[in-house]
């Protein structure tokens, strides 16, 4: 009796304490959230990519129609080119600010806490529609960018009217929200350790090539992490053109997500919408593939030395 | 000597006044689109658009507080900043602790399927989400809860991809050995979690904290695709409802109510500001 | 240790406030929203509920909120749960509740209800059953939302087109006034005039698709419409039809007499107009929106008519809903919504309270008292849409298929690149014929 007991004890505790069950019981909400709540729905709109699904009427199956009907489109084959563009030169001045503000902001020196906040201010309340409508009045014929400009004895721009400015004020707002970046570049910061720059400086290294031999591949993997979520976000970025250009002017600011926004809610093609997505997942799961990827050579890691 | 070390001293002093002068210039030139929006609050629609460089407003309309309070349709922004209140703190309490869970999971223990949901996980993040709201909407309905919170705060406890992905990157910077020896001592994987991880996870967990609070506070779609009743609205669609582009705008009325709706954003990060750094570098090295 | 201190502290804090301001500040609402759910629970065997909802203003909102508790109160059975929204908020919304059939009971519709068609129990057949009144009206009005002989709604105003203009900026640079029948050549030269003479714009923007591409093959000819009146199809087959209008936008904004894409963009709204700023003479509006653009300019504004093809030739312009009242399918109780918008829109105290501003009332009686108090803006108002009734038009198609949004947004897209040189006028007018007929295939 007892030693049963006692078997069956240890027996469920080595169930209980197995890693699978532990890895489970831990993940179970991430689980069961992404079986009900994302699968489902990713299923649903995987179908609906086969079909001329409109919202009011049901929908047929019309095969890879809708994928077909991409390559012909001319303003979707645009709005992947203006996407990219934007991807590419905003992540990486964004990163490249918020690294240079983060290293500034490492110097032991009063106020440091004050204007780190001072900082992230911007990436605080960024999202919020009320900062939208001031970028847009910043950038306005008679806004304080053209002030600015014609007191440097420069001409005015017509920011909003001209195809090849418009993404000049989206970059720009992407790039003023670095702060989040910045924390985390911050952190990394901290977390080199002092030996590492003390080695340097004995060995007579100047402030330059410490920081290109030292900082920046102790600090590799943050800006991976950064690189990759910066990257992630800026692929899906739709509330900023969705409210300050709506995508003009001549579709030079037409995003990807803002598009597919239009198609789904604005011209009710769901189905083609869906196709769109998927493409743009599969693009955004390419590119993320590609920078891990990438990431094994210039990652530098403690634990491969 | 002695005049050297003035001179290096001099220097010093020299660039630090510069470093300073630098930083808080350019602080001001980065926040100045906020000024501009806060002061705003206190100008009429004329005021606005016409001297959109000047900070200080020419009169101080504080009555732009009093109409913008008043809201809509005889409910009063007291409602919605409550309704926000509600909507943001839970949704912030479930991601805490669900992201946590998973992350530990998903960054410590070796179970079978691992790497597989960890890819489903990057995969939620790059989702649009645009696409699944449909679909989701259809789920929702069916389960009869649209018309109430419930849409927006329950995705929460099931964990929000990124900051599951924050976490785990957080977790694997703690060292293992600590995991080690707790094992020796008789610890189980599950106390390993309360006892070790969760602790030292503070850092992240108050960036979490911050990040997710504002992200939800400024949620616009999911309010608007969710909630059916004036009585429920948040502040962003409430705010919303100042803009109207087919008839006149009360921007001072907007950028009032815009102004009181970012206080508490302000003061979660003020609030937790100094835990945000500091915290994140010590936590994990010396315990 | 510390965390869990620290996350009980953040959750006390944030329940505190959420509580507080709940429990103090907000005591009205507060008790409201308390009360609310007993309400329901307890009442429901007697009471019905209405779903009902719209998209608008401020103003908008604020005097329907008003009807809808006068109605309540003179029902103490009915029970209406509204929402309202800014237009995209308001479609975003809709289309969702579409999807999963439960549709507000009354919601209001647009020119796109063709869209909405299996959503919608024609009001006509409550008209029949004698619980909605139109004795009040005629079929001229009841027309505007008839759709393959349903009456589909009613419409909570009339509206038409016109050109708000500025006649003191128009004598100050020694250019005539618009006639009735006044027509694009003018319209241009107008621009040109005044732009040269005093520096500003001739003109701030029209409706590119109404202007150019809807009412602009209308004007062509009696018989022709851009979309068929079957809504099936094109209502015309020469792409060339649509050419002239492209090229004068490309004109005017070259020679600075037509803000360029990025000056559109910056009008947010009515009052950061360019004809309400003072920096153009002339500018589009709907005619329910001239009370409000003349209160904004603050001076003298008066309406002119769409200007014409050919002096001589159609119009293009006619009387429409500007927006309606419909009962869904998804609604358990339609008769009830019925009685709500026969209330809405025949009640005369109610219609105090609305005063006109979704457009000048179908209903005669209605009309008149209004126009009876009505101040200067809202008199030209009433007199501009009574003389547009009076243009002889063909059969104008104002309603809109389902595929129109997109339709349009490729129009605008094609005058932009026609401003830019990418394209020319001829090129454009094809490529949109081209792109709108396929759309119907």
């Amino acid at each position: 009796m007892m030693n049963d007991n006692i078997k069956k004890k240890m027996c469920l505790n080595k169930i209980l304490h197995n890693d699978n069950t532990v890895g489970y019981v831990f993940a179970a909400p991430f689980i069961i959230g992404f079986l009900g709540f994302t699968i489902i729905p990713i299923l649903v709109s995987l179908y609906y990519s086969f079909t001329n699904y409109n919202l009011t009427t049901s929908e047929t199956w019309i095969g890879l129609q809708n994928y077909a009907r991409l390559f012909q489109d001319t303003r979707f084959l645009k709005s992947v080119r203006v996407t990219l563009i934007y991807v590419l030169t905003s992540v990486p001045l964004k990163l490249i600010f918020a690294l240079f503000i983060a290293y500034l902001l490492t110097k032991k020196s009063r106020g440091v806490t004050f204007y780190r906040s001072l900082y992230y201010v911007p990436s605080l309340i960024g999202g919020s529609i009320a900062v939208a409508l001031v970028w847009k009045e910043l950038f306005s014929t008679r806004g304080l960018i053209n002030s600015l400009f014609i007191s440097a004895g420069l001409e005015k721009v017509s920011w909003f009217g001209d195809q090849k400015m418009a993404m000049i004020p989206l970059v720009l707002m992407s790039v003023w929200q670095f702060g989040s970046s910045m924390i985390i570049f911050a952190a990394g910061l901290k977390e080199i350790s002092p030996t590492y720059y003390e080695a340097a400086k004995i060995d007579g290294a100047n402030k330059r090539q410490i920081f290109s031999h030292i900082t920046l591949p102790c600090l590799s993997p943050i800006i991976l992490y950064n690189l990759v979520m910066q990257t992630i976000s800026a692929f899906m970025s739709f509330t900023q053109a969705f409210v300050i250009t709506r995508g003009g002017p001549n579709d030079a600011t037409n995003f990807y997500a803002l598009y597919v926004y239009n198609q789904a809610f604005k011209y009710y093609d769901m189905g083609y919408a869906s196709a769109m997505s998927w493409v743009m997942l599969i693009i955004m799961s390419l590119i993320t593939f590609l920078i891990f990827k990438s990431s094994k050579r210039w990652v530098f890691s403690e634990a491969g030395e | 000597m002695e005049g050297k070390a003035v001179g290096i001293n001099f220097k010093n002093r020299a660039s630090k006044i510069i470093y300073h002068c630098f930083i808080i210039v350019f602080g001001f030139i980065m926040v100045y689109p906020v000024l501009w929006m806060i002061t705003g609050s206190l100008k009429n629609n004329a005021e606005i658009l016409n001297s959109s460089l000047s900070i200080i407003p020419p009169n101080w309309r504080w009555s732009n507080f009093v109409t913008g309070w008043k809201g809509f349709g005889g409910i009063g922004f007291a409602t919605y900043f409550k309704n926000s209140f509600l909507v943001s703190g839970l949704a912030t309490f479930a991601t805490v602790i669900s992201s946590a869970c998973v992350a530990y999971a998903l960054a410590r223990i070796k179970f079978r399927g691992r790497k597989i949901w960890f890819t489903a996980m990057l995969c939620t993040m790059m989702l649009p989400a645009q696409i699944i709201l449909i679909p989701q909407y259809i789920i929702y309905n069916r389960l009869g809860f649209v018309g109430s919170i419930i849409p927006l705060v329950l995705p929460h406890f099931f964990g929000q991809a990124f900051f599951i992905f924050q976490m785990m990157q957080f977790t694997s910077g703690i060292p293992r050995e600590l995991d080690e020896a707790a094992t020796i001592d008789g610890c189980s994987k599950y106390s390993i979690f309360t006892r070790i991880i969760l602790p030292l996870l503070k850092p992240s967990i108050v960036t979490t904290i911050i990040i997710q609070f504002y992200w939800k506070w400024d949620d616009f779609m999911g309010p608007l695709i969710y909630l059916n009743k004036p009585q429920t609205y948040t502040v962003s669609i409430a705010i919303k409802l100042f803009a109207d582009a087919s008839s006149t705008t009360d921007f001072g009325a907007m950028f009032a109510m815009s102004t009181l709706s970012l206080i508490p954003v302000f003061l979660i990060f003020l609030f937790f500001n100094k835990y945000l750094v500091e915290g994140i570098s010590t936590s994990g090295l010396k315990g | 240790m510390k965390l869990k201190k620290l996350t009980a502290f953040i959750l006390s804090a944030l329940l505190i406030t959420g509580l507080t301001a709940c429990g103090s500040s907000d005591k009205a609402s507060g008790a409201n929203s308390e009360e609310a759910p007993s309400q329901t629970t307890e009442a429901s065997a007697d009471k019905t509920t209405l779903r009902m909802a719209w998209w608008g203003s401020q103003a908008r909102h604020d005097a329907t909120v008003k009807v809808i508790e006068m109605y309540e109160a003179q029902n103490p059975t009915i029970d209406i749960e509204y929402e309202f929204y800014d237009f995209d908020g308001y479609f975003t919304k809709l289309n969702t509740l579409v999807a999963s059939n439960t549709v507000w009971d009354i919601f209001q519709l647009g020119g796109n209800f063709p869209t909405y068609m299996d959503k919608i129990v024609p009001v006509g057949e409550y008209v029949d059953s004698g619980i909605v009144d139109v004795s009040n009206t005629n079929d001229s009005f009841l027309s505007t939302t008839t759709w393959e002989d349903k009456l589909l709604g009613l419409s909570n105003g009339v509206n038409c087109y016109g050109i708000a203009y500025d006649p003191q900026l128009f004598s100050e640079a020694g250019v005539p006034e618009p006639t009735e029948n006044w027509t694009w050549e003018d319209y241009k030269n107008a621009c040109l005039q005044i732009h040269e003479k005093l520096g500003i714009y001739g003109s701030s923007k029209l409706d590119d698709f109404i202007g150019g591409a809807s009412m602009g093959i209308s004007q062509e000819d009696y018989a022709l419409n851009f979309f068929a009146s079957s809504n099936d199809k094109l209502g015309f087959d020469d792409p060339m039809m649509l050419k002239d209008y492209f090229a004068m936008r490309q004109e005017l904004v070259k020679a600075g007499a037509y803000p360029d894409p990025g000056a559109i963009f910056e009008i947010k709204d009515i009052e950061g107009d360019y004809l309400v700023t003072g920096d153009a003479a002339m500018t589009w509006v709907a005619s329910n929106q001239m009370p409000t653009i003349a209160a904004a300019a603050g001076r003298e504004i008066k309406l002119a008519t769409v200007p014409r093809k050919k002096a001589d030739g159609p119009s293009g312009s006619t009387i429409q809903s500007s927006q309606m009242l419909c009962i869904s399918k998804d609604s358990k109780v339609p008769e009830e919504a019925a009685k709500f918008i026969n209330f809405f829109i025949n009640d005369p105290e109610a219609n105090k309270v609305l005063n006109g501003e979704r457009g000048v009332p179908i209903m005669s009686n209605i009309r008149e008292t209004l126009e009876a108090e009505a101040d200067e803006a809202k008199k030209e108002m009433y007199s501009f849409v009574s003389l547009i009734g009076t243009f002889k038009t063909g059969e104008i198609n104002v309603i809109s298929p389902a595929r129109k949004t997109e339709i349009e947004d490729q129009y605008k897209l094609l005058i932009e690149q026609v401003i830019y040189d990418e394209k020319t006028p001829e090129q454009a007018a094809q490529e949109i014929y081209d792109f709108a007929k396929k759309k119907f295939e």
